[in-house]
């Protein structure tokens, strides 16, 4: 066991854990946090991507070693957001959401590729989002609602 | 009792490595997937694990006269995000995985894992990359294209670790590099091909012809390099059949879950006989 610390959701915290412990079972285990969701568990599906220091990681591959001293924010902090409205807005009026399971992670990916590309184009929306899988809408309305949020959240990423 | 060493310093994870048999973690994006318990168990670890990605004197990509340096702990999306990185390499590490994976993966970790299928060790040995390896011991080079001996073999000893890449400058003309997979992202290759030539005056100065997934390193043939040199354009494509042929005594692919051995042959052989007839 070790002491790891690191910010989660704004906040500085340290758990004593074991280094390999994985960050979505510790987020979803031991801080509730379980709107981090685990799909593939291999990093093929996406539904437990959070941001590490802004970007776009999948929490099931990542043991906490190497989380010490970064930012993580799942969506639960997120979706407090003014960029989560506007995505939110974006996903559900176009139906970028059906059974909802790989949405955290998709709606954490498509503001991670806004923040660092505040208009992209379809094909960079989908190459950003290929680590991100969705079963239930083929992606039509995925894309549609990013390029939409890129349109009304001018300055918000 | 497994031990595990967060280290903070390139010192204190080659101490570590003295003593005896260790799993390094960089990214740890196929360690985690290799060692994968159900959810909510620890992964199942049964050497003692090494993680690196701590040890900041590990993240950095910087030029001087041997060329250009990536050290172990440079994230992909870092390395891919530097303009001074080999524009062939950048495109190579773009196909693989997905954003989120290349966030935490390092090139050093592609290598170390020593895949079959593993991308971007086609483009390290395109670019005569060579790698540092240390222990406690010290540091030694080595070519990229001698690191890899068999299906997830190394020569890496049980003391060392790979401390940084090396890419010396080269002047190719043309660089040319395309992976065969059966979807566009998180894609292991069926088979992968790269390549570069350097004319001069009309004539061959360099060659290097790179196969990936088609043996259990990427296959690479010195010899065979060596006798394009010194043929014109037109006497080079004289002889593509003959070099088709004999690159396909080089390659070893075989049949499994991503492809067959009969696709593979002869898509590395289209390939190849497609860059050549676009030399010029």
């Amino acid at each position: 066991m070790e002491k790891i610390k690191f910010n989660l959701n704004g906040k500085d915290v340290s758990i004593e854990v074991d280094p390999s412990s994985r960050l979505i079972d510790v987020l979803r285990l031991n801080y509730g946090l379980t709107g981090t969701k685990e799909g593939c568990g291999e990093g093929s599906c996406g539904a437990c991507v959070v941001l590490m220091d802004g970007r776009s990681v999948n929490s099931c591959l990542l043991p906490m070693a190497n989380v010490i001293n970064h930012k993580i924010v799942t969506i639960e902090e997120f979706s407090k957001s003014k960029a989560y409205e506007c995505i939110k807005e974006a996903f559900s009026s176009l139906g970028g959401s059906q059974c909802g399971f790989c949405t955290p992670g998709m709606i954490i990916a498509s503001y991670a590729l806004l923040k660092k590309n505040p208009h992209p184009s379809e094909e960079e929306i989908r190459e950003h989002l290929s680590g991100n899988l969705c079963r239930c809408t083929g992606y039509e309305a995925i894309v549609s609602a990013v390029i939409l949020a890129s349109k009304k959240g001018e300055g918000l990423w | 009792m497994v031990k595990k060493c967060i280290a903070t310093s390139l010192n204190e994870a080659l101490l570590f490595l003295k003593d005896g048999e260790v799993t390094i973690v960089s990214g740890g994006t196929d360690v985690m997937v290799q060692r994968r318990n159900v959810a909510g168990e620890l992964p199942l670890h049964d050497k003692n694990v090494l993680y690196l990605k701590n040890v900041k004197e590990l993240y950095y990509i910087k030029e001087d006269g041997d060329g250009l340096h990536i050290g172990a702990e440079t994230s992909m999306s870092d390395i891919i995000a530097d303009k001074r990185v080999p524009k062939i390499l950048r495109e190579c590490l773009e196909e693989i995985a997905s954003v989120n994976i290349r966030n935490s993966a390092t090139l050093a970790g592609n290598i170390a894992n020593a895949s079959p299928a593993g991308d971007s060790i086609v483009i390290d040995n395109l670019l005569d990359a060579k790698l540092k390896l240390s222990s406690v011991r010290g540091s030694r080079f080595v070519d990229a294209k001698d690191f890899v001996i068999g299906v997830r073999k190394t020569i890496l000893e049980k003391d060392e670790l790979i401390e940084e890449i090396v890419f010396p400058r080269r002047d190719y003309n043309h660089l040319y590099w395309k992976k065969v997979g059966s979807r566009k992202a998180d894609s292991i290759a069926k088979l992968s091909f790269a390549a570069a030539y350097k004319l001069n005056k009309n004539k061959i100065e360099k060659m290097r012809i790179v196969f990936g997934s088609v043996s259990i390193k990427p296959a690479q043939n010195k010899s065979l390099e060596d006798e394009f040199i010194g043929l014109s354009v037109d006497e080079l494509k004289a002889k593509i059949p003959y070099f088709v042929d004999s690159y396909r005594q080089v390659i070893s692919p075989i049949d499994d879950q991503r492809s067959t051995k009969k696709y593979r042959e002869i898509v590395a052989m289209n390939l190849l006989r497609e860059f050549l007839e676009n030399i010029k």
